[in-house]
């Protein structure tokens, strides 16, 4: 192809090994390309090597890091440049990373951020820089450019630090831009209006960009190409059409299940673990993993089947998965339905009403949450969405009365703010919460089974044997084997550090569990099980979920119920299915119609370009 | 900005009333007195309360804080026992030499720790940067009394080069430039080596941990030079915790190393609080830990007024 702008061929780099002077192997002969005004998509969950290959081609290894293959840019092997000469071109390829706060100097204006490729490259005059990055902030959509570009990244919300982000990589007129996650971490919506952007920009300056992303579901209606990576190698390759209508490759297919979509009746997860890069299993490396494995798969590296346009590295490449199209079962019987009879609501928010105390700030603040009034029922799950800031962490803390709140919070009738001491801690213990992180949430110096024995001796158990045994029996019942007990929160993945919280939230025996954004600590694929998981244990344990997030799709999958959250106030709660089929407030309609859905037969993306409200002012 | 200045020195006020009244009464519950300072051991019990008495000395311990608070309510901070000069102008007279002592020190402990500080943090754990570290490490571990002895027992007694205290009068009508700056030399060259590694650790620690921040990868890919990275992104953000540490190091600045002090007999004010705890000559001891708390107030003002301007995330609107 003549209008290939960058192409990694055969692109393999060794990173040395934490402490010792081991290489490590982590990326594996990737080919790749990116063609003008196109969009090539780089998928893997984290360990696949995709920010690694991004920093190899624009030479930003850490020091002794050892890369092999070429880097095609312009006519020249990017890896074959001197520092020197790098440093020229880097201008001439854009870059943008994940988490645009901390990707921007705290202390330096967003003008001098945005301006500075272009006063190093085209050594314009200061009032020349100026003028370029007004320019350039208009055009990447942030309001009245010319007052904010002495103001600093934190003056910013965090969709517009991205567009400044875009507008300081756009600034010497790129060819390529690589992104490296660029829409995780911030709303769906606002992800969706930074491709937007994208999309804009690959047209209006035939600019080619490489996705880095290990969420498909963002790239499907964008990408033009689209290579997925495992353990370091890519295992499929080809058009993003063709992929999502058919993908091959075991994994991919997995990969595809795994994401929680709209309309959807049953997750998959994908069990086991990343191999360790040193120890990398001989034939396939997803084998132990993969559902269809056979014994020739451990053989050797299968050979992609196909070219470099489309390919799948696999042996027994799979026929197209028939669609779960499950738009008329949209809901498996809610774990509640039966339960919700029973009028009496377990948990009554009543015009709850939270202020942050600012310090210092003289006029009061608008309130994290104003009037906020919700029921929940006994083994029903009512989930809260919103964006970031509109109040849905605070909600959480509020039903766990770990904030002041004005209005009542009823517990069984009774509002537990009144309750006298003793009582209001064993009311306390009826509700129990689970964080986003769990790395953070566990102690890093109590080992699992101790973390888990605390809430049991809190709850009056002190028998060495009999606490054995009930933290074995927790373990198991999240789906995790009881040896694990005797390990360090810090010796196990992430998916099963947050079973070990999912555990110790249920060891208090409570009611009612707050699960405040449970799976976006996680890939896809261990993100799906926990969901699973916690459907499961809904029905076994009969508790109460109050689920927080902001991924609708996968708040639809678990909750009865869902309460839409804007600035503090319930816009808008209705039953999942009613909320889905025929969202009433403007602003439901937008998260549901930008979620991600099942796909129709044919293949054909539902979810297409999507009209978005535009950038708040 | 006023507002925030004013508050915090309303605070103060009570952490210097407590701050005074826990040292006059520590150096009061101390056995002796200033009358033994003055008379010596063997003085007789009459002559001793006859001296008490005209100090005030024999009244309850609080009627004389209160006269020292009601003192000091009129800008009198009374006379020294030993002395009998006023305590304001001895403070004044003896902190002026410590201002000029510690002032050379200083700047020559920026810009060693400066360098030093830098090239630690951006060759952390390569070879020059573990040298450098060793080197910091040996010097933080060394005392200032036993640096500046040696210092005295090498560069004066052995090669006779400069001179090894004596130095009564600092006043510049009464001395040479070249007499001070000698004089000067030795004890400056003690804080310095005392300041420069704590200084220099801390910078390379913050600029090394500035250099891994995202921030940083962002500037390199728009092609940015290590120097300019360095200089331009990383120097404004890696100086924070440094400016902290030095608002917290300007009391000792103003007061003094009263170990240097000591050893090189240099009449500045850390030297004064030694001869006055030992004599116990309460007004002039007082005095300085006054003058003392005022500065650790005041260190520690200037440093989150800089720290203000450095980082724009904080705004004292």
């Amino acid at each position: 192809m003549t209008d290939t702008v960058l192409q990694l061929q055969a692109l393999s780099v060794s990173l040395p090994a934490h402490g010792g002077g081991r290489l490590v192997p982590v990326l594996d002969a990737l080919d790749l390309q990116v063609r003008a005004g196109g969009m090539t998509a780089l998928v893997g969950e984290s360990g696949s090597g995709k920010t690694v290959a991004a920093l190899a081609a624009m030479r930003l290894l850490p020091r002794g890091a050892r890369t092999s293959g070429q880097v095609r840019f312009d006519g020249l092997d990017l890896l074959a440049q001197d520092e020197r000469r790098m440093r020229r071109l880097r201008g001439r390829i854009g870059m943008v990373f994940q988490n645009p706060l901390s990707a921007l100097n705290p202390s330096a204006t967003v003008g001098a951020q945005v301006a500075e490729g272009y006063r190093l490259h085209e050594n314009g005059s200061r009032a020349q820089a100026r003028r370029r990055a007004v320019e350039l902030l208009g055009e990447v959509g942030i309001p009245d450019p010319a007052r904010r570009l002495d103001d600093y990244p934190h003056q910013f919300s965090g969709g517009q630090r991205q567009r400044v982000m875009i507008a300081a990589a756009l600034a010497c007129d790129p060819r390529v831009l690589i992104a490296d996650e660029p829409t995780t971490g911030l709303d769906p919506l606002v992800a969706r209006q930074i491709l937007a952007l994208l999309r804009r920009l690959q047209q209006s300056h035939r600019l080619g960009v490489l996705f880095i992303t290990h969420d498909l579901s963002i790239v499907e209606a964008h990408a033009d190409r689209l290579t997925v990576l495992y353990a370091g190698r890519a295992v499929e390759w080809g058009g993003a059409g063709r992929f999502f209508a058919a993908p091959r490759h075991p994994y991919s297919q997995a990969l595809l299940a795994a994401v929680p979509r709209l309309g959807q009746a049953a997750l998959q997860g994908i069990p086991g673990r990343l191999p360790d890069p040193l120890l990398l299993p001989p034939g396939c490396r997803f084998a132990p993993r993969c559902p269809h494995h056979r014994p020739p798969c451990d053989d050797g590296y299968p050979p992609a089947l196909g070219d470099a346009v489309e390919a799948a590295c696999c042996l027994f490449p799979l026929a197209p998965p028939v669609p779960a199209r499950n738009m008329n079962v949209v809901h498996a019987p809610p774990a509640g339905a039966a339960a919700r009879q029973d009028d009496a609501a377990l948990l009554a928010l009543e015009r709850v009403t939270v202020r942050h105390p600012v310090i210092g700030a003289r006029r009061r603040t608008a309130p994290a949450l104003q009037e906020v009034s919700l029921t929940l029922h006994r083994g029903e799950c009512l989930g809260i969405v919103g964006e970031s800031g509109s109040g849905k962490s605070t909600l959480g803390r509020a039903i766990l009365h770990m904030l002041r709140h004005d209005g009542r919070i009823l517990l069984d009738g009774q509002p537990v703010a009144d309750l006298p001491g003793p009582e209001r801690r064993r009311a306390r213990r009826r509700i129990q919460p689970v964080f986003q992180d769990p790395r953070e949430s566990l102690n890093p110096r109590l080992r699992i089974g101790d973390a888990l024995a605390e809430p049991l001796r809190l709850g009056g158990l002190f028998d060495r044997a009999r606490l054995d045994r009930e933290v074995a029996a927790l373990l198991a019942k999240v789906g995790l084997d009881p040896s694990l007990a005797g390990r360090w929160p810090g010796q196990v993945s992430g998916g099963q550090a947050q079973r070990v919280a999912v555990a110790r939230a249920l060891a208090a025996r409570p009611e009612i569990v707050v699960l405040d954004e449970p799976t976006s600590a996680l890939d896809v694929s261990t993100q799906a099980m926990l969901l699973t998981l916690l459907r499961d244990l809904a029905r076994s344990e009969h508790v109460a979920y109050v689920m927080i997030s902001h991924d609708l799709a996968a708040v639809s999958w678990l909750a009865d119920r869902i309460a839409v959250l804007k600035d503090g106030r319930v816009v808008e709660a209705a039953d999942t299915a009613t909320l889905l089929a025929h969202p009433r407030h403007a602003y439901s309609a937008a998260l549901v119609a930008t979620a991600p859905r099942v796909q129709d037969g044919a293949g054909q993306v539902a979810a297409g370009p999507v009209r978005l409200p535009s950038p708040p002012a | 900005m006023l507002r925030v200045v004013r508050a915090r020195l309303g605070s103060a006020g009570l952490s210097l009333l407590i701050l005074t009244l826990l040292a006059f009464v520590m150096s009061h519950l101390t056995p002796g007195g200033p009358a033994y300072s003055i008379l010596g051991p063997a003085a007789r019990p009459d002559t001793v309360a006859a001296i008490n008495h005209e100090f005030g000395l024999d009244l309850p311990i609080w009627r004389q804080y209160l006269r020292w608070l009601w003192q000091l309510a009129h800008g009198r901070l009374g006379s020294s026992y030993l002395s009998n000069q006023p305590v304001g102008a001895m403070l004044l007279s003896y902190e002026a030499n410590t201002i000029l002592l510690q002032l050379v020190a200083l700047t020559a402990s920026l810009a060693i720790a400066f360098g030093l500080g830098l090239l630690h943090g951006v060759f952390h754990a390569r070879r020059l940067g573990r040298l450098i570290g060793t080197v910091e490490l040996g010097l933080f571990a060394l005392p200032s009394f036993f640096v500046g002895t040696l210092l005295i027992l090498w560069v004066s007694m052995g090669l006779g080069w400069l001179p090894a205290g004596g130095l009564e009068d600092l006043r510049l009508q009464h001395q040479t430039p070249g007499s001070i700056l000698s004089h000067l030399a030795l004890p400056a060259a003690t804080i310095t080596l005392f300041t420069v590694p704590a200084l220099s650790r801390y910078l390379a620690q913050s600029v090394h941990e500035e250099l891994g921040r995202d921030y940083v990868r962002s500037a390199a890919a728009r092609g940015a030079s290590p120097g300019r990275i360095l200089f331009r992104h990383v120097l404004r953000n890696a100086l924070r915790p440094v400016v902290t540490l030095l608002g917290l190091s300007l009391p000792t600045i103003f007061a003094g190393g009263i170990v240097t002090e000591t050893v090189f007999s240099y009449p500045g004010l850390g030297w004064l609080l030694w001869q006055s705890a030992i004599g116990q000559d309460y007004p002039v001891l007082i005095g300085i830990v006054l003058v003392i708390g005022v500065l650790t107030v005041l260190g520690n003002l200037l440093a989150d007024l800089v720290n203000g301007l450095l980082d724009p995330r904080t705004s004292y609107a």
